[in-house]
């Protein structure tokens, strides 16, 4: 007896500390911004001290305007760039999947952008939007064209733009492996069939392509919600709170209005947008599996 | 004053070392302090060398941009034990680590025969200032008044100055502005004047830069933030007659003003893309260096003009220490010395901003910086109720500045914005409890 239960407990006992460690850096802290969204919760008080007043932040918010804005703002900015990022990436992965001299520098160069620190990248567009100085708007000034006041009348479109330069790369690279990794068979059969470039791309590359371009673009989804340093050197979330995404609203709530467990319930709030976009990620990937599962498993009763 | 001159006629003749030096216990101890990044700090961190060698105190800094420097001291202060000794302090600081019992009460230290020096001369300190940044428990809980005491000493303080291009104002003819009017009629008449110059530099960004841009106008043309009884007031006709000023200035100056920072609105007007600056003292170090600036010698200093009243901003940095210090009796001691008559010079000859009178009309200090003087002058009319420095300001001020920035770029009705932020603003002091009494 004693025996078979110190046998079943063997693996329990293995997987203690990584268990434990989980629960110490994932769920502790997850469960302290939990709670710490039922507070009213100033940054000078320690969170005993904070007053406990349910989920009156949660209500708050949700009636609350600026908030609503800068979600609305989080959707826009994540909806463009995440199409934009994924249209030309990907264009640019089917452009370069080809052996021409000097391929591995090109590749190299357009991931550049990627590796860049995001508080440079901030500068950096900054400088180029300036109303004066800037490269776009003296380039337009010496081609007699009107100026542009980019991070003033179309601070969201600048900021999306800038963000559209440093993510697409991401976008390709990962394009490109998923090509690189198709059977050439299937294409082989396609050109043996006579399809030109175009049914090519459009019927047998990117179907096939599809389950990692979703998973590409689910992450590249979680990441722009996120972004913070970037808008944060360009614009500050201005003007008005046209380009001010949730991540800032959240640093100004915590920072600047000193309410911390406001910032905890607008985190939350983030988090479970999150985990519905994460949970279809995984939601769809397992519905993908199931289908080429009964598709192989028709293809073995055909035979 | 006979009795201290006899006092110290008897120190110089028993030469004693227990009269003469007071920082005798204290030689070896290591203060560990912490100062922003800012151009009075730099100066600061000069002169420090000084202090140790004088008495024996050594000095840590630990120097922080300064909203790093604002989160760093929430988590410090809250601790039972600190690591620092003593802090500098942004203003709106103030109502958060005095309402949270985080701030030491100097007047332990001031009563303290030991510590208190009595050449000291408290009166000498600018009042606005000293009233704005180190005051606590007074008239509407933060300002001077019977029931106050003092909490901080201002350090590193700015008030807002006038700064304009002499050679565009002598080549035009154009004389300085002293009212409100005649600045911003010269705002929009310079870019008429001076094709592809801009009238006034100010910043305008979304923020508390479009809301310190407000404040700057509120007061001297005779509005507030909240009445007597905290009721919101800045949607009144002198609210709105702040901010079309500012809507002028803005329209009327460099291009894409509309989303200046500080940092551009300084940058324009060094640049010699505007014909005036209109904000803090802190920048004067930078008009006369050739590296930063291509105004050198061209800009001429005049009193923040005046609308219904003169009322020029009070704000910047304080110094205090922590109810958690260690070594609190010689914090103070630096405190003490730092401010003092001699320190304060010392800092202001190394570029820093003065926080006393005597500093201001000192003839070593004016030959160094001969704008010194108007600045002197700026400070008797520093407004230590420039803006309300409760825990609340910095909801209602993020909201200001957004909204105003709405007001600067999309157009939005200026009362219509400005009633929004009035309303918003009574809903989060009703909610801290500011008309419980009411």
């Amino acid at each position: 007896m004693n025996r078979h239960f110190a046998n079943r407990m063997t693996p329990y006992l293995f997987m203690a500390p990584a268990a434990f460690i989980m629960a110490i850096a994932l769920i502790y802290p997850l469960g302290y911004m939990m709670y710490g969204s039922l507070l009213d919760w100033n940054p000078s008080q320690s969170i005993s001290e904070a007053e406990y007043v349910g989920l009156k932040n949660y209500v708050t918010l949700f009636y609350d305007p600026f908030f609503r804005k800068s979600f609305s703002v989080t959707l826009t900015f994540a909806f463009f760039v995440v199409v934009f990022e994924m249209a030309i990436g990907v264009g640019l992965a089917l452009l370069l999947d080809r052996n021409i001299r000097g391929m591995s520098v090109l590749r190299t160069l357009f991931i550049l952008p990627m590796m860049i620190a995001p508080v440079v990248v901030g500068l950096m567009w900054r400088y180029m939007y300036h109303p004066t100085v800037g490269i776009f708007n003296r380039t337009l000034d010496n081609l007699g064209l009107e100026k542009v006041d980019w991070l003033g009348q179309h601070a969201l479109m600048s900021v999306i733009i800038a963000d559209i330069w440093q993510w697409t790369p991401f976008i390709f690279i990962l394009s490109l492996a998923a090509l690189q990794s198709l059977p050439q068979s299937a294409i082989e059969a396609a050109r043996i069939d006579g399809a030109t470039g175009w049914q090519q791309i459009w019927f047998i590359k990117l179907p096939m392509m599809m389950p990692i371009l979703i998973v590409t673009a689910l992450l590249r989804l979680i990441d722009a919600f996120k972004v913070l340093e970037v808008i944060l050197v360009m614009t500050e979330g201005g003007p008005g709170q046209s380009t001010e995404i949730l991540a800032m609203r959240i640093s100004r709530t915590a920072s600047e209005f000193r309410e911390l467990g406001v910032a905890a319930a607008m985190s939350n709030y983030l988090l479970l947008m999150l985990m519905i976009l994460t949970l279809s990620m995984f939601a769809f990937t397992r519905l993908q599996e199931r289908r080429s599962a009964r598709l192989a498993a028709a293809i073995q009763e055909d035979e | 004053m006979k009795m201290l001159k006899t006092a110290t006629v008897a120190a110089a003749l028993m030469g004693s070392a227990a009269l003469a030096n007071p920082y005798a216990d204290y030689e070896g101890t290591t203060l560990i302090v912490n100062f922003p990044a800012h151009p009075h700090y730099d100066a600061v961190m000069q002169i420090l060398p000084q202090f140790t060698e004088e008495t024996g105190i050594e000095v840590e800094v630990d120097q922080l941009p300064y909203l790093a420097m604002r989160e760093r001291q929430t988590l410090e202060l809250a601790q039972d034990e600190g690591d620092y000794d003593l802090i500098a302090y942004v203003v709106f600081s103030k109502a958060d680590y005095v309402y949270a019992d985080q701030l030491e009460n100097l007047a332990k230290y001031f009563m303290n025969p030991a510590l208190a020096d009595p050449s000291y001369d408290a009166g000498d300190l600018i009042d606005g200032y000293v009233y704005n940044i180190g005051f606590a428990g007074g008239d509407r809980g933060y300002l001077s008044g019977k029931t106050g005491s003092l909490f901080g000493l201002p350090y590193g303080s700015e008030t807002s100055v006038l700064g304009y291009r002499k050679d565009i104002f002598e080549k035009h003819g154009l004389e300085v502005p002293e009212t409100y009017e005649e600045m911003l009629a010269l705002a929009c008449q310079i870019p008429e004047l001076e094709p592809g110059m801009g009238g006034l530099a100010s910043r305008a960004a979304s923020g508390h830069h479009a809301a310190h841009a407000f404040l700057l106008h509120l007061n001297p043309l005779g509005g507030g933030i909240f009445d007597d009884s905290w009721q919101p007031i800045m949607n009144s006709a002198e609210g709105v007659a702040a901010a079309e000023a500012l809507k002028q200035i803005v329209d009327c100056g460099p291009e894409g003003a509309s989303t200046f920072g500080f940092g551009e609105a300084l940058g324009a007007f060094l640049n010699g893309d505007t014909a005036m600056y209109l904000d803090t003292t802190v920048v004067a170090g930078q008009i006369n260096d050739p590296s930063r600036s291509q105004v050198v010698d061209k800009v001429g200093w005049a009193l923040h003009p005046m609308g219904t009243e003169r009322a020029s901003q009070t704000g910047g940095f304080g110094i205090g220490i922590p109810a958690n210090a260690e070594n609190k009796e010689a914090a103070f001691l630096l405190m003490q010395w730092l401010t003092s008559k001699a320190g304060d010079k010392a800092v202001a000859l190394a570029g820093g901003n003065p926080s006393r009178f005597s500093t201001h009309s000192d003839a070593d200090v004016n030959a160094a910086f001969p704008h010194m003087a108007t600045f002197g002058e700026a400070l008797q009319y520093a407004d230590p109720d420039w803006r309300p420095i409760i825990p609340t300001w910095g909801k209602v001020n993020a909201d200001l500045g957004t909204t105003l920035s709405q007001v600067l770029t999309e157009g939005l009705d200026i009362q219509e914005a400005l009633d929004g932020v009035a309303e918003r603003a009574r809903a989060t002091m009703e909610e801290a409890g500011y008309y419980t009494w009411q």
